[in-house]
């Protein structure tokens, strides 16, 4: 039982980290209805960026964390305003294709630091002992992602409940012609959109990096995992994106949990969100949260 | 061409009949079947070394794969980033074969013909289980579908030990008429075969369009409430591009199995799919001629990336590993690039060469 148990917290734990990642993803369709598949090699940057401030040029790492945090704001706010700008109005196909480039120019532009080959990690800022609850155990780096995680789903309900920029993001998302015509400026609120995303993706970054090291394969691929937490809670929902991220995380700890070593079965971690995906799309397309938009063709 | 989009002005059809011909006069048809033979002997005239050979084997093997992305990308609108996958699922059929019956079995080395159009099959099989979501879903939601096919496909590999994690799968050598192809012939026989079922999937293609099966795809992209509207079934309509696309996919993994004599997962990882997207729109999407134009531009890319890695690599410290970073970079600039200045690919170029071409020295 008390394993059982375990897994269900260390996949809540793992499952607030994947939201976080998905925030950014989903902030980016609600508003553009752009699936962005460079969402994972933002994610890496970002903590590239926060250990290299950190250790490279010995910046406390809360400054430096916040610090990664502006820098890939404005760094996907220009990828948005270099790239996805000039796709305004072309067919969103083409729009989904110039991402999949991104994706591949930023993992270029990785693999010429040394990040691309060597693994790194982070500099021991938190207490190395776990957490302990009558035998369910938490690392903190592992507490520190599901704080910030509620911190900032905190932060972005506010700002989109209270702050004007925040309801104009709303007003896009809900009808572009209509806020179009009550003075939204529309191609803003999508840079803005992808800035936030970049917040929200260096966050994510940063709080995995200190998890499992800085790895560029398993940042990147946290930026593919994202795509069954969203497909789950629905593309465009943000509640869909805290409980798709959970939900994934618990299957992915049960998977590891349960199937790994059974029938010869190894790494199921890896594979089972996307069992999970494919078997989403089939039966219930617009995930848990999602408008029902998807007409039947 | 009734598929041309970009049709130039001041082409004129009188008849249906007129619009769905594949050559528009005898001298197209005379200069195609000429430019066809040129392909079959040029190899007897020009010695070629065998690694040129296996560079332009190659290029003919991603012309057949990219052929099918682009009937499921370009004809039908669907982003697939699975496609190596598909390709990998041709090859791992030979692959299961040769696991199964011996590496030299007469199935193998004398039924190679049966063997690729059984991967073709199994191709489409796979193409059919990945389509399925298209009964409901519309292309975005696709996307995601096939990127976790891709996920799953690799996964399976690497875990299986009938496939032996995903290590090379050692295929024997092949009989032909005169006998087993020995080391020397190896390339230019397989060239020969390539070119073969090059030739036969491009008319395959090329005559799906003129029908209404083809034509039935386009409509879909272009607007599928229309298409539903005529009485077309979007969602099948979907599912059977994947089917084509699969089966192109699954000849070219077969043909690639046979060509490298092995079977190993990295030729079909998720990057190779996103090379093949890359062909397909640096080719033109939605042009049949540019699915042979995008491979082959960006396998000339590849190799002028490759030497200047190589050259950069005596200058360069050696930790700083060029070559892995060198192709990503270009391959994600020229997707961008293209989609950002030149959406319709080569194919446009070639397009207003030939229409230069053909009007010079008059400028209409």
């Amino acid at each position: 039982m008390i394993y059982f148990i375990q897994l269900v917290v260390s996949g809540i734990v793992v499952g607030c980290i994947y939201a976080l990642a998905a925030l950014g993803f989903v902030l980016i369709y609600k508003s553009s209805r752009v699936i962005n598949f460079a969402h994972g090699q933002i994610i890496a940057a970002g903590c590239f960026i926060a250990y290299a401030l950190t250790v490279w040029a010995g910046i406390p790492f809360v400054i430096s964390f916040l610090a990664s945090m502006v820098i890939t704001f404005f760094l996907s706010m220009s990828v948005e305003r270099l790239f996805l700008r000039r796709m305004i109005g072309e067919p969103i196909i083409s729009v989904i294709m110039v991402t999949i480039g991104l994706m591949s120019i930023i993992d270029g532009l990785i693999y010429l630091t040394p990040f691309g080959s060597t693994n790194y990690s982070f500099p021991q800022i938190l207490p190395e002992q776990p957490l302990v609850f009558g035998g369910i155990s938490i690392s903190w780096p592992q507490v520190m992602g599901v704080v910030f995680t509620a911190l900032m789903f905190g932060g972005f309900s506010w700002f989109f409940k209270r702050s004007t920029i925040g309801v104009a993001m709303r007003a896009v998302s809900d009808d572009q012609m209509a806020a179009m015509s009550v003075g939204v400026s529309v191609p803003k609120v999508f840079g803005l959109a992808w800035a936030a995303a970049g917040l929200t993706a260096a966050a994510a970054g940063v709080i995995i990096g200190n998890i499992t090291g800085l790895n560029f394969d398993t940042l990147r691929a946290v930026g593919i995992t994202v795509f069954p937490v969203v497909i789950l809670g629905g593309l465009d929902s943000i509640v869909g994106a805290v409980v798709g991220g959970i939900l994934i995380g618990i299957i992915q700890q049960f998977a590891s949990g349960y199937l790994d070593g059974t029938y010869g079965l190894a790494g199921t971690a890896d594979v089972v969100p996307y069992v999970v995906l494919i078997v989403i799309l089939l039966f219930k397309p617009h995930g848990l949260f999602g408008t029902h938009e998807i007409e039947r063709v | 061409m009734s598929t041309n989009r970009w049709l130039a002005t001041g082409n004129f059809f009188t008849s249906y009949k007129e619009e769905q011909r594949i050559y528009r006069t005898h001298l197209d048809r005379s200069i195609f079947i000429v430019f066809l033979a040129v392909l079959f002997i040029w190899p007897l005239f020009f010695p070629v070394k065998n690694s040129t050979m296996l560079v332009i084997d190659n290029v003919m093997i991603a012309m057949i794969a990219v052929l099918g992305l682009n009937i499921v990308t370009g004809f039908a609108g669907l982003i697939s980033i699975g496609h190596a996958a598909f390709v990998g699922i041709g090859a791992y059929a030979v692959g299961t074969a040769v696991t199964l019956l011996g590496k030299n079995h007469e199935l193998i080395v004398y039924g190679w013909p049966v063997m690729i159009l059984l991967g073709g099959m199994a191709g489409a099989a796979f193409g059919a289980l990945v389509g399925l979501p298209a009964l409901r879903l519309k292309h975005l939601y696709l996307a995601i579908a096939t990127l976790s096919f891709q996920i799953i496909f690799e996964w399976v590999i690497m875990l299986m030990s009938f496939f032996d994690q995903g290590q090379t799968i050692a295929v024997g050598r092949v009989y032909w008429f005169g006998g087993k192809v020995l080391r020397q012939q190896h390339y230019t026989f397989w060239y020969y075969a390539i070119l073969v079922f090059l030739i036969l999937c491009g008319f395959m293609v090329r005559n799906l369009l003129r029908t209404r099966h083809g034509r039935c795809l386009i409509a879909v992209r272009d607007n599928d409430r229309a298409a539903d509207a005529m009485g077309m079934h979007p969602g099948f309509t979907k599912v059977y591009a994947f089917i084509v696309a699969g089966l192109l996919a699954g000849i070219a993994g077969a043909l690639k199995a046979y060509l490298d004599r092995g079977v190993g997962i990295e030729s079909y990882t998720l990057h190779t799919s996103i090379e093949y997207l890359a062909m397909a729109i640096v080719g033109g999407l939605g042009t049949l001629n540019g699915s042979l134009w995008g491979p082959a531009a960006i396998q000339m890319l590849d190799l002028r990336v490759e030497e200047l890695a190589e050259l950069s690599g005596h200058y360069l410290p050696a930790e700083l590993n060029l070559a892995t970073a060198l192709r990503p970079l270009t391959f994600g600039l020229v997707i961008v690039l293209f989609l950002m200045f030149e959406p319709r690919g080569i194919a446009n170029w070639w397009r207003m060469f030939r229409s230069y071409t053909k009007l010079w020295p008059f400028r209409y």
